[in-house]
């Protein structure tokens, strides 16, 4: 049994055991879509992949978890040469302030294979979303998310970076809930190659994320 | 004398005599009564004294008094008249004239009788049922003359004193029927004695009554107050564009902030992730709109039914602590008995 397959029988046994102790909890697949520039204007790939996320709310504290596999191929009329696959992983913890607002923070990881084919990022999320419920089951999120203390594979800083998001959640049916979420992602990285000086590398991408979810 | 006071007097004094006919055994007493049927008023004063001296029930000797006062009234002998009729108030103290039906003549010669003659008249004890202490028997009478009246309740259980005062005419008194230190009078047969006394002359009246005792019954505890019902804790707002509204704000915050936060640099991003997830959200947001909005809580009705169900607990701790001191009282139950035919000078 592979690691992956392992962490997914444990989180849905976790799942299971949760409603006991008063928490809900969501767990399910999701298909992505993505754009990815760096640099410059030029270099840009788009792609799709797949992952999982899921979510868990004890009363006013939420945790959410998502990860990602995504293939990105040289979008057309770029100046790629090659593709390369991502695997993101994000996670944010969540307290309300409010039954419409929570401030949260947590984690991005963004690793790249091949390693130097894209900057694998890390960073420390701190921000706020709000959210509103607009029908019977169906709630919908924005949220924006100061990404701090980048850290690149290639080296460098980054000064300003931002995460924003929107979320969706439907309960299709009984405990089938639908969820959808895109984010855009800017960071301002700077580098300084061969002590020649700084120069702008920023990266910027979207993505969008489908999938269903099982309550418990 | 105008024919209508002529047939009012036929009537006053035929009536009176004739409803007592029927128990006349005597056969003087029934010749007295026929001939004051006739209007022959001196062969009814001889006959009714000559019945008189005949040996005659009390009923009878009664009636025999009655129809000389009625005579005597009708042949303008007033002091004959009530002292014939004090006979009929010794002999039958609860003897009634009806002012509708006896002459003005015979009914006022009736009235000084009475206040001639020390009587206890209209002894009256109600049934009634209390709880201990907290009501009472209510006694009526009529003493006729101005006297020392003395009531006492005798029994089995003992002679309890309930009123002792100087009295004239209607009386009404209340007898919490308690002993000294608060507790029930005990159960049973009791008669309720009145006692008049004016000078050498007393007179007595009484009744017999039964005093049962019983539980007080408990209270049920409440479940709902009358008149005031729990509301619904949530309520279904009314349906609005409100979902598509802020599905639209959302979406369009994402949009803004993508535009705006785009890299001059990097040029401008796809919009196809944000095309799918904001074209879900605006699909959803317009579903919504079209169906029946969610239940919410109603922040007013869940106070209005904690301060329901507050004052219900509330009523039921205080009911619980009627249901003690009940659990400790006695219902008493008083019932008046038949008379073995108790009232009479002494």
């Amino acid at each position: 049994m592979s690691r992956a397959t392992a962490g997914v029988v444990l989180l849905v046994l976790a799942a299971r055991a949760a409603p006991a102790q008063g928490i809900t909890v969501t767990v399910g697949p999701q298909f992505a879509l993505a754009s990815y520039r760096e640099v410059a204007s030029g270099l840009r790939y788009q792609g799709t992949g797949f992952g999982g996320g899921a979510s868990a709310r004890y009363r006013k504290l939420s945790a959410e978890a998502a990860v990602v596999r995504l293939t990105l191929a040289p979008a057309a009329g770029g100046t790629a040469a090659s593709g390369f696959t991502a695997t993101e992983v994000d996670v944010w913890v969540a307290y309300d302030l409010a039954p419409y607002a929570s401030i949260e923070a947590g984690f991005i990881r963004r690793t790249a294979d091949p390693e130097f084919d894209a900057q694998s990022v890390g960073a420390v999320r701190i921000g706020a979303r709000s959210f509103y419920e607009i029908g019977p089951g169906a709630t919908v999120l924005f949220r924006a998310n100061y990404l701090a203390a980048p850290q690149f594979s290639g080296g460098g800083h980054a000064g300003f970076s931002i995460d924003l998001g929107l979320g969706l959640d439907v309960r299709l049916a009984g405990r089938l809930h639908g969820t959808a979420g895109y984010t855009f992602q800017r960071i301002n990285r700077k580098t300084n190659p061969g002590g020649t000086g700084e120069i702008d590398a920023p990266i910027q991408g979207t993505m969008a994320r489908v999938g269903l979810a099982v309550g418990f | 004398m105008t024919w209508h006071r002529a047939l009012v007097l036929l009537v006053g004094f035929t009536a009176p005599a004739a409803a007592g006919a029927q128990a006349v055994q005597n056969a003087t007493l029934r010749r007295a009564q026929q001939a004051y049927d006739n209007l022959e008023y001196r062969q009814v004063v001889s006959l009714a004294q000559a019945a008189l001296r005949e040996r005659l029930t009390g009923a009878e000797r009664a009636r025999a008094y009655e129809l000389l006062g009625f005579t005597y009234g009708a042949l303008d002998s007033i002091l004959r008249a009530v002292d014939a009729f004090k006979q009929v108030v010794l002999i039958d103290p609860e003897r009634q004239l009806d002012p509708n039906r006896v002459s003005p003549k015979a009914y006022s010669a009736f009235d000084v009788a009475l206040r001639q003659v020390l009587l206890v008249r209209q002894l009256r004890v109600d049934s009634t049922s209390f709880v201990g202490g907290r009501g009472a028997v209510p006694i009526r009478f009529t003493v006729t003359q101005p006297a020392r009246v003395v009531t006492r309740a005798i029994g089995t259980g003992g002679s309890y004193v309930i009123d002792s005062g100087a009295w004239n005419g209607q009386v009404n008194l209340s007898w919490p029927a308690r002993l000294a230190n608060g507790d029930p009078v005990p159960a049973g047969n009791y008669t309720v004695v009145v006692e008049a006394r004016l000078g050498q002359n007393a007179f007595s009246a009484s009744q017999p009554i039964r005093v049962s005792h019983g539980s007080v019954d408990t209270l049920p505890s409440l479940t709902s107050l009358p008149g005031y019902q729990y509301l619904p804790e949530t309520e279904v707002p009314p349906q609005s564009w409100r979902p598509l509204g802020l599905a639209f704000l959302y979406t369009g915050g994402a949009l803004v902030g993508t535009l705006g936060l785009e890299s001059s640099s990097l040029g401008s991003s796809s919009k196809r992730e944000l095309a799918v997830v904001g074209g879900a959200a605006l699909v959803t947001g317009f579903v919504m709109t079209l169906r029946k909005p969610a239940p919410r809580p109603a922040a007013a009705n869940i106070l209005y039914n904690r301060l329901l169900r507050d004052q219900i607990a509330r009523r039921n701790q205080d009911i619980a602590q009627e249901n003690v001191a009940r659990r400790q009282q006695v219902q008493l139950t008083l019932v008046p008995l038949p008379k073995p035919g108790g009232a009479g000078p002494r």
